[in-house]
Order: structure tokens, then C-alpha cells, then sequence
């Protein structure tokens, strides 16, 4: 079906159309809905409800994305389908909820070590979003027992209760020099503003029903519903629209549930879908007036995308580990190597496992099959434990999306992602491992599994934020360079990642943004 | 989708998290892959002889997948939008449809095991299959013609665990409490 050759249906005007109901749509249309502004929210996927997550791991891959595929192309192919959600609340609904805070040195990057590029703002500007942001959701820590944490108030909540896994594990670490401390999780551990504590039942990724882990579908949502938002899913976005001299964006075009073309047309136009499809979008918007797509006149949509390289290992030990206790994620942390001039990365420590899925006890050893593969589920079912490592990618300019000369169901090119690691990147893997052998052997586990190869979690960058046009896409609002009414928001605004979990900072540097809509949205909908 | 209210924990009494909508009779009919293999139920996506080289093949990956229901899981997820299928395909960035990228790696399967063992993969002798498969592993077995073969051993093996490891009778029969909030099945 050609987009072109459908009659479009026009609707009315509103104040701002949000494109994606993840984290970050999911605060924007709550806040600005709030102050009685129309709010139209288009999200590609389903209208999912706390009621649809269920506790299955093989239901679970329904949360994770199902639209148009992605290219992977690179002389180190990422990782894409994994990382991303599919529906209201985005990927949040199956994320683990980790949320250590972007120390104060991933903002200077290029100043401190050559590498990358500095953000606009600091560690400063956004660490009170980071405090309110957490005494809103309840995070459960220690910032005591995290001595790598940037400063801030301390946590809400109190850890998790954490089992046999985590204290043998930690006792690897501490055996070989390397500190840990509960991992700063957006998971209750105690009951908190009418919700319920975790179980410790490592539900996690599949979605938590229960409203123990932090997600959009538990507040910023319905509070947006609440006020008179409206929410339209199965809707595609397939073009941002332009003023007839295209300075202004004034809606979205987009395919609804039916196939049918539509319109929207806003005073703002916000797109908070995930990096690779804002990306898609903006660079499948050109007009005569941006041929190279909305937003690009500095040809960096697209550019500096990031994503984590990590290192999994796991041991076998002796001993009931309780290791069907917890949370998918982890219950440690550990950043003893984290901003120095290698490179940083960060140690996640005794996850809650299930047996089967991507991440299950089955698939710890890739290659193992037969009745050898039956008796090794037998005994990691009590006595595996397992450590990941996550490492920081640079960005460089050639890590890019483009548009792909394949097309999807509705005629538009999908996204292509060109990504590699570089020699340095390399080499912190191969220490990331070396040094993840040396844990699980201190902590006295027998048989080693250790990953020859790294895999990827998160993504980020893409539009990245800067001073001005020259090699970013947009302010450190979100704001884009090229058009004053067009607002980007969520991972792909970050100029650099750390080697932290995105989703703290995407509230953070979203509630930031919502701020600065609410203050000056005068300047923006003239 | 569902607007139940989620409960703190659900109580399982032997329910498959694993359940397949069918039209027996022309009567709608819930069925665990288990059940649907019993029960010989018809194959939509999967051709006969691609179904028996699936099975074969996931014997071999995991004993207990055939009977488990492999193929039946299969074909039902390759028979529905890729918006909501299960497979462990989806999210390790398998481009749809995801029937062609099986029927693909079937029929190379097959192709191979022809051609440089002289039978197709599901009469090989026993040991020819471990060695077939030990070769997928982690490269293209000689004669390979498809999607790369440690790729296609991946998710095969993925299918056969999901079927075996999956449910929460797996969980019970490993003493591994499975603990669930909500319990699929309802929602079908």
C-alpha cells in the first residue's frame, strides 16, 4: 500500500502530538496534559494494560518490538529487538529497571579523556531532575554502599532483600580487590505511594502486574488519560508534517489500526518513539525545503549512535545460589572501573534466572545439546550464578542509521544501522571478561562459561543534543536546531552513554524538558 | 487487550503457560503444544516433510521436543502476525516473515544432510545427526545453502527449550518454584 495513493483523513488540531507512549511521551503528555493543553499520543504498537504482563518468558517476547525491521550492518552488527518496546509504555514495561545515575565525568568525556564529545550541560543541571525523579518512582538503595554514585539524595527506599546468589558472588568480587553495593533499583522494596513491594520473583522483563517496578503504564500514562489525553495505538507514524515554507512542523501523518492514512495536526510536534524510529522518521520526512530529512541540515541524524557492548559469564557452584530469587537484573552493582581514560564499565551482579528466553539457564552454554543440555539445566536450576559487564561505546560518527533501500508494509524505507567497536572498545571487552573469570573463580565457582564474543543492550544517540546545528540535531531540551516547534525526547538525545542503564536519565532529562515546555511554551507554539 | 485486575499471585494447579488456540470440529479449542501433538492436530504453516525435519532435528537439540509439541508451537507462531508471535526469532532481530526464514533453514537442513551425509536429516542414523548438529553448532555443515547454521541451531534450540523448559510444569518437575503474578491462557 502506498502511502501517497490513500485519501487522508484530517482531524482537529491540538496542542502538541506526541509520537510514542514510552518513558519519555509518557511524562511529556502527563505534564502537559495537566496544564490543560489537547494532548494527541500515537504509538505503533498495542494499548497494552497492567493485566496483559504475564509471568511467562515466552510471553514476554509480545512486549518487545514487532513493527518494521531493522538492517543491522556494521563489521559489529548491534543489536536491536532485544533492546526495544513494543506498544504503550514502550520498553519500559519489560525493562529491568536498573537505574544507577550517569556519573558526573560522562558529561565531560571529550575534556577529561579525548574521547567522544562533552554534553551541553552537566552532571549539575540535571541532578535534581535525578532526585525528584526518584522520590516520585521509589527507588530502592544504598548510596552508602554505592561509593561510585555522583551526589544526590539518598534513595527513598531501602535495597531489596537479596539471597545466596548475591552474597557469594560479592564474596568473588571482594576476594579480588573489586568493591559492590546494592544496585539502585526502580523496584519497590517496600510498599510506597499506594504500591505494592516486589515478591523477589524475577518477573521482571516480562512485565511486573503488580506496580513494584516503576513503568509508565502505572502513572504517567493513566495520569494523561486522566486528563483528557487521548492515546491512539496501532499508529504509525510515517512522516512529520511541514508549513508550506518549512519552518514550522505542524502534525504527523500516520497509518492507523484500519491502514488508513491520517493526519494530526499540532502547534508541537513531539517525538519521543524510541532513537532508531525517530531517526526513521525524520530522515523519511524530507521535503524539498530538507532534502536530506527534517532536522538534518547539519547531517547528524543518525550519527553517533551508541550502544553498550556487555560481557556475560556464569559459574557453576555447589550450592543452592536461590537464584530463581530476585530480579532480572541484579541485585549488586560494582564500578570500581568506571570513567578512566580505557574506558568505563560496570559490573551487574546476581540476577534473579528463569530457564528458558535469550537471558535462561538454558542458554548459558550456546552450544550444548542432548541429554547433556537436560543435565546441565538439572544442576544450574540451584547452583548457577552469573555476572554481566557493561561497556561504554564511543560515539563516532560513522556508528549511523540511514534509510535502507528495502521498504516496509507501507512503502517507506526501513532503517539500516551501520555499528563497530573500535580497538579500544575491543580490548576493555577482553579485560570486562578476564576480570569477570577472575570474580567467579575467587568466589569459588567450578565450570566457567564466559561468552567469547560481547553482546549489546540499550540504545541511544542518533539525535544527539548540542550547543548548535554544527554536529547535533537538537538543544538539550530537545529542542530541534532546524525547527523551533519540534521536540525530540528520550535515549537518542544523549551525546555519550556511559556505561550505565539509560532509563533514569530519560526521566531525568525528560521531566527537564517538561520544565522547560511548561515554563516557555509560548516560544514554542507561536 | 485484558483490563483484569492483576492479582499479588496467581495460583497454579497444573495450567500451561503455553496454551495454542485451535478450531477442532469447528469448535474453539485450547491446547498446550503437548496436547496438540497428541492430538495430531493440522499443521498450518509447516509442510509435512518440513515438520518431520523439524522434529527430528529438535529431538536431537533437546529429547522430549517432539513429544513436547516443537512442531506445533512452530507452526502455530509462524501462522500468526508478527506483532504477536513468541518465538525467540522475534527479538533476536529475524526479519519477518519468519516462515520464510524456517522453511529456509529446513529445507538447508535437509539439502546438506543429502548431500554429504546421503539422506535427508530425519533418516540419518543417530550419530550422523550429533555430528550434523555438533557441525551447526558453531558453522555451515558442507553443502550448506541457507540462513548461517549456528543461527538456525540457536533458535531451533530456543523452540525445543521453550516447549520443554517454558511451562510451569517444567519449573515443578525441577523443584524451581515458578511464582507466577498472572498466568496466561485467558487472553487467547
Amino acid at each position: 500500500m502506498s502511502v501517497a495513493n490513500r485519501s487522508l483523513e484530517y482531524r482537529e488540531k491540538v496542542d502538541a502530538v506526541i509520537v510514542g507512549a514510552g518513558v519519555a511521551g509518557a511524562i511529556l503528555a502527563a505534564r502537559l496534559s495537566a496544564e490543560h493543553k489537547k494532548i494527541v499520543i500515537l504509538e505503533q504498537g498495542p494499548n497494552w494494560q497492567l493485566g496483559d504482563l504475564l509471568s511467562s518468558q515466552i510471553w514476554s517476547r509480545r512486549l518487545k518490538w514487532g513493527g518494521a525491521p531493522v538492517e543491522l550492518k556494521g563489521a559489529h552488527p548491534a543489536g536491536h529487538s532485544f533492546n526495544m518496546g513494543w506498544g504503550s509504555g514502550g520498553s519500559a514495561i519489560h525493562h529491568f529497571a536498573q537505574w544507577p545515575r550517569l556519573h558526573v565525568e560522562d558529561f565531560r568525556m571529550k575534556t577529561l579523556f579525548g574521547r567522544g564529545v562533552d554534553w551541553p550541560i552537566a552532571y549539575e543541571d540535571l541532578r535534581p531532575y535525578y532526585d525528584r525523579v526518584q522520590e516520585q518512582v521509589g527507588i530502592s538503595g544504598d548510596h552508602v554502599r554505592e561509593p561510585w554514585r555522583p551526589p544526590g539524595e539518598p534513595y527513598p527506599l531501602p535495597p531489596l532483600k537479596s539471597f545466596k546468589q548475591a552474597e557469594v558472588l560479592a564474596n568473588g568480587f571482594q576476594n579480588i580487590g573489586l568493591r559492590t553495593g546494592p544496585t539502585p533499583l526502580a523496584i519497590l522494596s517496600q510498599n510506597y505511594k499506594g504500591r505494592a513491594a516486589c515478591l523477589n520473583d524475577g518477573w521482571c522483563d516480562a512485565g511486573c502486574p503488580i506496580g513494584a517496578l516503576a513503568q509508565p503504564l502505572l502513572s504517567d500514562l493513566p495520569t494523561s488519560l486522566a486528563n483528557g489525553a487521548e492515546l491512539r495505538t496501532q499508529a504509525a507514524a510515517t512522516r512529520v508534517l511541514l508549513s508550506g515554507d518549512g519552518r514550522r512542523a505542524i502534525g504527523v501523518e500516520y497509518i492507523d489500526h484500519s491502514g488508513t492514512p491520517k493526519r494530526q495536526h499540532a502547534d508541537v510536534v513531539i517525538l519521543a518513539n524510541n532513537c532508531v524510529q525517530g531517526v526513521r522518521l525524520l530522515l523519511n520526512s524530507a521535503t524539498s525545503h530538507h532534502p536530506h530529512g527534517v532536522g538534518n541540515s547539519s547531517d547528524a541524524v543518525g550519527r553517533y549512535m551508541l550502544t553498550h557492548f556487555s560481557a556475560g559469564l556464569a559459574g557453576m557452584f555447589d550450592i543452592d545460589m536461590q537464584n530463581h530469587l530476585g530480579t532480572t537484573g541484579s541485585a549488586l552493582i560494582g564500578q570500581d572501573a568506571y570513567a578512566r581514560p580505557e574506558g568505563s564499565y560496570s559490573w551487574f551482579i546476581a540476577p534473579a534466572h528463569k530457564l528458558s528466553d535469550v537471558l535462561g539457564i538454558a542458554n548459558v552454554d550456546e552450544v550444548l545439546f542432548g541429554s547433556a543440555l537436560h543435565d546441565f539445566v538439572r544442576r544450574a536450576a540451584k547452583g548457577l550464578g552469573s555476572i554481566t559487564a557493561v561497556g561504554e561505546q564511543a560515539p563516532r560518527a560513522e556508528n549511523r542509521l540511514i534509510l535502507s533501500g528495502t521498504k516496509d508494509a507501507y512503502g517507506l524505507p526501513i532503517a539500516r544501522w551501520d555499528n563497530a567497536l573500535d580497538t579500544r572498545e575491543q580490548t576493555l571487552f577482553a579485560t570486562m571478561r578476564a576480570e569477570g573469570l577472575r570474580a567467579l573463580k575467587a568466589a569459588g565457582a567450578g565450570q566457567l562459561w564466559a561468552s567469547e564474543r560481547w553482546v549489546y543492550q540499550h540504545i541511544a544517540g542518533g539525535l544527539r543534543m548540542g550547543a548548535g546545528p554544527a554536529d547535533s540535531v537538537c538543544d538539550s531540551y530537545g529542542r530541534c536546531h532546524d525547527m523551533p516547534n519540534l521536540i525530540l525526547a528520550g535515549a537518542g538525545l544523549f551525546p555519550t552513554q556511559g556505561a550505565v542503564n539509560p532509563t533514569f536519565t530519560v526521566h531525568a532529562l525528560t521531566q527537564r524538558t517538561a520544565d522547560h515546555l511548561s515554563e516557555h511554551w509560548g516560544s514554542y507554539a507561536i | 487487550m485484558s483490563t483484569a485486575n492483576p492479582q499479588r499471585r496467581a495460583v497454579l494447579k497444573g495450567g500451561s503457560l503455553l496454551t495454542l488456540l485451535y478450531s477442532i470440529d469447528g469448535i474453539a479449542t485450547l491446547l498446550s503444544p503437548r496436547e496438540a501433538h497428541t492430538k495430531a492436530v493440522a499443521l498450518q504453516a509447516l509442510s509435512p516433510v518440513e515438520c518431520r525435519t523439524l522434529e527430528a532435528i529438535g529431538e536431537v537439540l533437546l529429547p522430549g521436543a517432539r513429544s513436547a509439541g516443537l512442531a506445533e508451537y512452530v507452526d502455530y507462531q509462524l501462522s500468526i502476525d508478527f506483532g504477536d508471535c513468541l518465538l525467540a526469532a522475534r527479538v533476536v532481530d529475524v526479519a519477518p516473515p519468519l516462515a520464510a526464514f524456517y522453511r529456509a533453514a529446513l529445507a538447508s537442513i535437509d539439502a546438506a544432510a543429502k548431500r554429504t551425509m546421503g539422506s535427508v536429516f530425519a533418516t540419518l542414523p543417530a550419530e550422523a545427526q550429533i555430528v550434523f548438529v555438533k557441525t551447526m553448532a558453531t558453522s555451515d555443515p558442507p553443502g550448506w545453502d541457507g540462513p548461517p547454521a549456528p543461527l538456525v541451531f540457536y533458535l531451533l534450540r530456543s523452540d525445543a527449550i521453550d516447549v520443554c523448559y517454558g511451562t510451569a510444569e517444567a519449573y515443578e518437575r525441577l523443584g524451581v518454584p515458578y511464582m507466577p503474578h498472572l498466568l496466561p491462557g485467558t487472553a487467547w
